[in-house]
């Protein structure tokens, strides 16, 4: 054994403890929710793998004409156009020439933002606001209520994560139009002034704006939140105009096809997982009903995004539209569809912990019963217990919560639910008249010496807590 | 040199036995003919490692889902690529390894663009409130601050567990290197815990 293989420093009280955290770390991991969940992304993989590696000559010789020909496309109408207005344009375009070509920015949270040669954005809070010219952005996915929002002149355009580009053409002091088109994901544009929803665009499709008057910026506390729709689903207000065509935009498209990355990025979405980020843009705008409807559809399918679907209603049902008996019977649904479904464990713990929560006490001690006995191996058990254990105390029946908190003691974590079932498991056991009481509050003080019970539990542990 | 105790982990469970390479080799094959029980297999059996190892490697809390869901996406991908000439956690550990650093140089390249463009560098990673031990998150906190080639043989060899030849394998260097790497980790982990101490 060499002194390389060796701890350095030798078995001292840091080294000890240092190997003993090591240790802790190496028990981490995630729950059976994130797990399902992670599944339930990936059970239905984006494209199946490629056979061969011949496929990369093939897709870069391909890359390469896709390249050539959009250069000519963008190369060949502006020439044309510079030949024929010469004389009109305007002193942006003229700049375009001399400056060097787009310029890519990461912003917070992963999105990457491409501007064009003469493109203005100014970064509000750390949000983007267009003033002139065009930015593709590329948005990795949000979490749920945090929705990417660009602002451009009276409009922001909201989107959950997708690729999208946001033009804005005129000069300054002059009408401004916008303009939004998207290659990925969906991606809806908001009038800021009235909080209406103008325009819902799926891949391929773009939107132009009536011209309107420069505005000062909006306030920046309004930047993260998505606006919330009144009155039904509005329409685009003019027929979308294909930015992708024409000689000021086939560079914006020459952009796209010339970055690898991207490219290698992109894939087909299936119907399904376009129909999931249509829900999750209507939850991010605040649309829980249309998210709803979106999810129900899905719901009917077959295969591992109609089951989170299904699971999804109830989850739509109990946080966004505040109905959480209806959120159980559809996780009951669920259930019943999916037996052995992927978010059984999920179904199962949204169940109790919103029948405890709205206090119906007999169903959930009877669901979470059902949840200790069916699920020996999940990782939730220990929380489960622990919240059995408390509705089982609050109705004084301190003997079936010891026996509950006993089972989430027989966990390593969560912490905080081992950590609290430890001090009631003692409270319990004094209210009880135990011996073991007493001696069970000094375990927890030696376990936790600062925990957030050790009040309580110096008091248990010395017999001067007050009795019930 | 004082007599140090000897460099396994306690915790060698942490990686997936896996199997023999053949069936390593016959999983992966099934998986790349649509056999979509072999493919949940491959999950349930490496989704908790990779996760873990995302963990420890540094990626926060708030990423690590959809890092998690990326490594596997990739992984799928790449199925074709896999020839058995490593063991399957071998390779999955090294897109595993390969992403974890993406996620860590785009951190980097976002601070410093915030810095320069709005001069105030995004907020540092939430503590994962399911890790409210406060050692490990100083473990943590000290861990990120070693090199990434570094971190990389510690956070396998420590923490998960992979044996030496594993993990100079997903290290993509000699053993030798490996354990050197590994020494010097130690070394400077044991320093910043003695400065913490003090």
């Amino acid at each position: 054994m060499t002194p390389q293989h060796r701890w350095p420093d030798g078995p001292d009280e840091v080294s000890a403890e240092l190997r003993r955290v090591l240790d802790e770390a190496s028990l981490r991991g995630p729950d059976d929710m994130m797990l399902r969940r992670g599944w339930a992304a990936v059970a239905e993989p984006p494209e199946p793998p490629r056979a061969r590696r011949g496929f990369w000559f093939a897709g870069g010789v391909a890359t390469t004409a896709a390249l050539v020909v959009a250069g000519a496309f963008w190369i060949r109408p502006r020439l044309a156009d510079l030949a024929q207005h010469a004389a009109h344009e305007r002193p942006a375009a003229q700049n375009e020439a001399a400056t060097p070509g787009p310029r890519r920015l990461m912003l917070e949270g992963g999105v990457e933002a491409v501007l064009g040669r003469s493109s203005v954005m100014r970064l509000e809070d750390g949000a983007p606001r267009i003033e002139g010219g065009e930015v593709r952005f590329s948005v990795p996915h949000r979490p749920p209520g945090h929705p990417f929002v660009v602002r451009a002149e009276g409009y922001r355009v909201v989107v959950v994560g997708t690729r999208f580009g946001v033009n804005v053409e005129g000069l300054a002091g002059e009408r401004k139009a916008v303009g939004v088109d998207v290659d990925e994901g969906i991606v809806e544009v908001w009038e800021t002034a009235t909080q209406r929803r103008v325009a819902r665009l799926t891949p391929g499709e773009s939107w132009q704006s009536p011209d309107v008057d420069a505005e000062s910026p909006a306030p920046p506390a309004a930047v993260d939140a998505a606006p919330a729709p009144s009155g039904p689903t509005p329409t685009i207000p003019r027929p979308a105009r294909n930015l992708h065509h024409g000689g000021k935009h086939a560079a914006v498209h020459a952009l796209a096809l010339a970055s690898p990355g991207e490219a290698g990025a992109t894939s087909a979405e299936t119907p399904a997982t376009a129909e999931a980020v249509a829900a999750r843009v209507a939850l991010a705008a605040g649309d829980a009903p249309r998210a709803l409807q979106i999810y129900r559809a899905m719901a009917q399918g077959t295969g591992p995004s109609a089951e989170n679907a299904a699971y999804e209603v109830g989850k739509v049902l109990n946080e966004k539209m505040h109905q959480p008996q209806s959120a159980v019977a559809a996780w009951r649904r669920y259930r019943a569809a999916n037996p052995d479904g992927i978010l059984r464990v999920e179904a199962d713990v949204s169940i109790v912990e919103t029948l405890a929560r709205i206090g119906d006490t007999d169903q959930a001690l009877s669901e979470a019963n059902e949840f200790l006995r069916r699920h020996p191996d999940s990782e939730r058990r220990a929380e489960i217990a622990r919240l059995a254990g408390d509705l089982y105390r609050a109705r004084g029946d301190c003997r079936h919560a010891v026996a509950t908190y006993q089972i989430t003691l027989g966990a390593s974590r969560p912490r905080d639910a081992v950590e609290a079932a430890a001090f009631h498991r003692a409270d319990c056991l004094v209210r009880l008249g135990d011996a073991g009481g007493p001696e069970a509050a000094r375990a927890y003080l030696r376990t936790y010496p600062n925990g957030k019970f050790r009040g309580e539990a110096a008091a248990l542990a010395n017999g001067s807590a007050p009795r019930p | 040199m004082a007599e140090g105790p000897v460099h396994t982990p306690s915790l060698m469970r942490a990686v997936p036995s896996g199997g023999s390479l053949s069936a390593d080799v016959e999983m992966v094959g099934r998986c790349r003919r649509g056999d979509s029980i072999a493919w949940r297999g491959l999950y349930d059996r490496y989704a908790p490692v990779v996760y873990r190892f995302l963990s420890a490697f540094g990626v926060p809390r708030e990423e690590r889902e959809d890092a998690c869901q990326e490594v596997f996406v990739a992984v799928y991908r790449s199925l074709a690529r896999f020839r058995g000439e490593a063991r399957l956690s071998t390779w999955i550990y090294r897109i595993a390894a390969r992403h974890a650093g993406r996620i860590a140089r785009r951190r980097k390249v976002r601070t410093l663009l915030s810095t320069l463009l709005v001069r105030e560098p995004p907020p540092p990673p939430a503590a994962d409130p399911s890790e409210r031990s406060e050692r490990l998150q100083l473990l943590d906190e000290m861990v990120s601050k070693l090199s990434p080639k570094k971190r990389l043989v510690l956070v396998l060899f420590e923490i998960e567990g992979v044996p030496i030849e594993e993990v100079a394998k997903i290290a993509g260097c000699p053993e030798n290197t490996a354990w050197s790497r590994l020494h010097y980790a130690r070394s400077e982990l044991m320093a910043m815990a003695k400065r913490r101490e003090r």
